[in-house]
């Protein structure tokens, strides 16, 4: 039988702050953002193409650790505070662990630690600096971390 | 810490160097030779390749065991909807059997009524009540909804053309109550994240403004320039965003709680010099101060445009009910739409509409009202300069005189009810109606209680030397063992 009614999703996020993540379209923006500023680094600074890539991921993890994982709550005064002890990446998804854009996220700066670490050739300044951004990256998304402030850390007042 | 690291390091670049020995590093990838890299590269693509097939799941939410719930509900202790009611919450009020002018009938007794904000004495003015029937007699007593909804009568329009005209301002805004209009305001204006330096002395409505508006709020001492200009600087030194969020300073004109009169020259001074907004709140100055009756803005001869938002509640000194905002014409504007008392409220009944604009007329054509209640202030001060156990702390131009003890029991709860029983002695024996400043318990004002008399135009010489002899003749005999 053909489906005659079109089959209604239930609304994924009903959080404003995160809902835009579950647009079609973002992972390929997010890849092409990386890659562009890739391309921008190199030709602004003309240093070699690894440089460029350690540049590129170490200030993803910069930026995105202060955006995913050290701001809380939301800037919408709409929800009534229920975020506000939740950082970006715990909103995500409604809290559910291992979705498929939580997946995305852990392994973009994995690869970028990849692609920065075997570029410069597991040279020494670089390879610690890379080691260290993936390590805090990929600790702060493991599930298990969920609502976890190890050592206090961003934890609240 | 740093020795291990390197350890660590030494020995995976050991390793790797090993690893570069294999004969599998031959291949190209990214124009780099994949060399040792085979390894690690081939770890992460298998941690990779597990993270993605992971099956997700929602963090389960554990539901409580029995005996938990039975244990939250054992330790919950409700909290009392109303404060445990002690003796001294026992007591009468007076209970007032006519209108509120400034004599009254309180309790069967004919008495002086001290008790009543009626400063130009217009409450039952023979053309506001003709004005008030002619407006019943058109429209009704209700309005039947909200301004943006059908509750907008032409009175309305013309009492804020009135209101402004009469202040100079470019444009007013009604409120159906005196104290919605200050906790409406406020929030309007002031967001969360913003800063507001408010007088510790504010009145109720402001104070519920303040809560409401989940701004910053930052109190500064009583009427105390100095402790106002240390707040404002601390603010803007220490906080470096404080150039980017909104700044305001809450001020009352005379202060309902304390009858003190704010000094707005040196406020507009401070103001401008730290760049903040002023909201002040006219309510008991509006046709009391100043010449003409323009209030504090007159009084000190500030131009009214420099102050941002005025605010002032209609049921004092003009006789009405309800209060209104003025301000510049985006100040106004604002508020159609945002001010959660104009929208959501039915309007102001038109009958006290039309009464506001009449009021306003009485006032500007009989400033010798204005001149009598001057000299009133200045009798009763007189008339009440040596009480014993004591004395003014009002301003000398105020129309509320505020008498406090000299010496305090030391909680204010007792205090109060020694002034309770000031009071209710003058009422008694001398039939002259005086009240204390008692406050709701929702009331976060410190300042010290008083006995608040409400000064009126209405009130003749001999009238005020009743009282004040009746008020000393009862300190005196409550309070002889102060001196």
């Amino acid at each position: 039988m053909a489906n005659f009614f079109v089959k209604a999703v239930p609304p994924t996020d009903l959080n404003r702050n995160t809902e835009w993540f579950t647009y079609p379209g973002v992972w390929t923006t997010y890849i092409l953002i990386l890659f562009f500023s890739w391309l921008m680094v190199l030709s602004v600074f003309g240093c070699s193409p690894g440089m460029a890539w350690t540049v590129v991921h170490l200030s993803h993890s910069l930026i995105t650790y202060h955006f995913f994982h050290w701001k809380k709550g939301t800037p919408f005064a709409d929800d009534q505070g229920i975020y506000n002890r939740l950082t970006w990446w715990e909103q995500i998804d409604s809290g559910k662990q291992l979705t498929r854009n939580r997946k995305f996220l852990t392994v973009v700066p994995v690869v970028l630690y990849l692609i920065a670490s075997h570029t410069t050739d597991y040279q020494h300044p670089m390879l610690f600096f890379n080691t260290l951004a993936v390590f805090v990256l990929v600790v702060a998304k493991f599930p298990h971390m969920h609502k976890v402030r190890i050592f206090g850390i961003n934890a609240d007042q | 810490m740093a020795s291990v690291a390197m350890d660590m390091l030494r020995a995976a670049s050991d390793w790797l160097t090993l690893a570069f020995d294999a004969p599998s590093a031959k291949a190209v990838v990214f124009g780099v030779n994949i060399g040792g890299h085979l390894f690690v590269e081939g770890i992460l693509f298998v941690v990779i390749i597990f993270l993605l097939s992971q099956k997700s799941y929602k963090p389960p939410k554990r539901p409580l065991t029995k005996k938990e719930i039975d244990e939250l509900c054992d330790e919950w202790v409700p909290e009392p909807l109303i404060p445990k009611i002690g003796e001294e919450m026992k007591h009468e009020p007076p209970v007032l059997e006519s209108a509120a002018g400034p004599h009254a009938i309180v309790n069967g007794k004919e008495v002086l009524n001290f008790a009543s904000a009626n400063y130009l004495g217009l409450l039952g003015h023979e053309k506001l009540l003709e004005s008030c029937t002619k407006s019943l007699e058109k429209y009704g007593v209700g309005s039947c909804g909200p301004r943006g909804f059908y509750g907008t009568i032409d009175v309305h329009l013309d009492c804020e053309a009135r209101i402004a005209k009469f202040l100079g301002t470019p444009d007013s805004i009604l409120y159906s109550y005196g104290l919605s209009t200050m906790f409406s305001a406020i929030p309007a204006f002031c967001k969360k994240g913003d800063v507001i330096v408010a007088d510790e002395g504010v009145h109720w409505g402001i104070q519920n403004g303040l809560q409401l508006s989940r701004s910053t709020i930052v109190y500064f001492k009583h009427n105390d320039m100095e402790s106002l200009r240390k707040t404002l600087e601390k603010i803007t030194q220490e906080n470096k965003r404080a150039e980017k969020v909104r700044r305001y300073i809450v001020v009352e004109a005379v202060y309902q709680n304390s009858g003190q009169i704010s000094p707005l020259d040196e406020i507009v001074r401070l103001k401008e010099k730290y760049r903040f907004r002023v909201l002040l709140d006219e309510s008991n100055s509006l046709g009391v101060l100043g010449s003409s009756g323009r209030g504090l803005t007159e009084r000190y001869k500030v131009p009214v445009e420099k102050i941002d938002i005025i605010t002032a509640a209609m049921g004092h000194a003009l006789a009405t009910e309800g209060g209104f905002c003025t301000g510049s014409a985006r100040v106004i504007d604002h508020q159609r739409l945002s001010s959660s008392g104009y929208v959501f409220s039915a309007s102001l009944p038109p009958y006290l509409a039309s009464a506001a604009i009449t009021a306003i007329d009485v006032v500007e054509e009989n400033p010798d009202l204005i001149t009598k209640l001057k000299e009133n202030i200045a009798l009763l001060w007189k008339g009440l300069s040596g009480v014993q156990g004591l004395q003014i702390v009002s301003d000398p131009e105020s129309p509320i005189l505020f008498l406090r003890l000299k010496k305090s029991t030391g909680s204010s709860k007792d205090d109060l009810q020694l002034l309770e029983v000031i009071a209710d002695h003058v009422l008694k024996e001398e039939s002259v109606f005086v009240v204390t400043s008692k406050r709701s318990t929702l009331d976060k004002c410190n300042l010290p209680v008083g006995i608040r008399l409400f000064i009126s135009a209405g009130h003749s010489e001999s009238d005020l030397a009743r009282a004040a002899e009746a008020l000393k003749k009862v300190a005196a005999s409550v309070l002889h063992d102060e001196e």
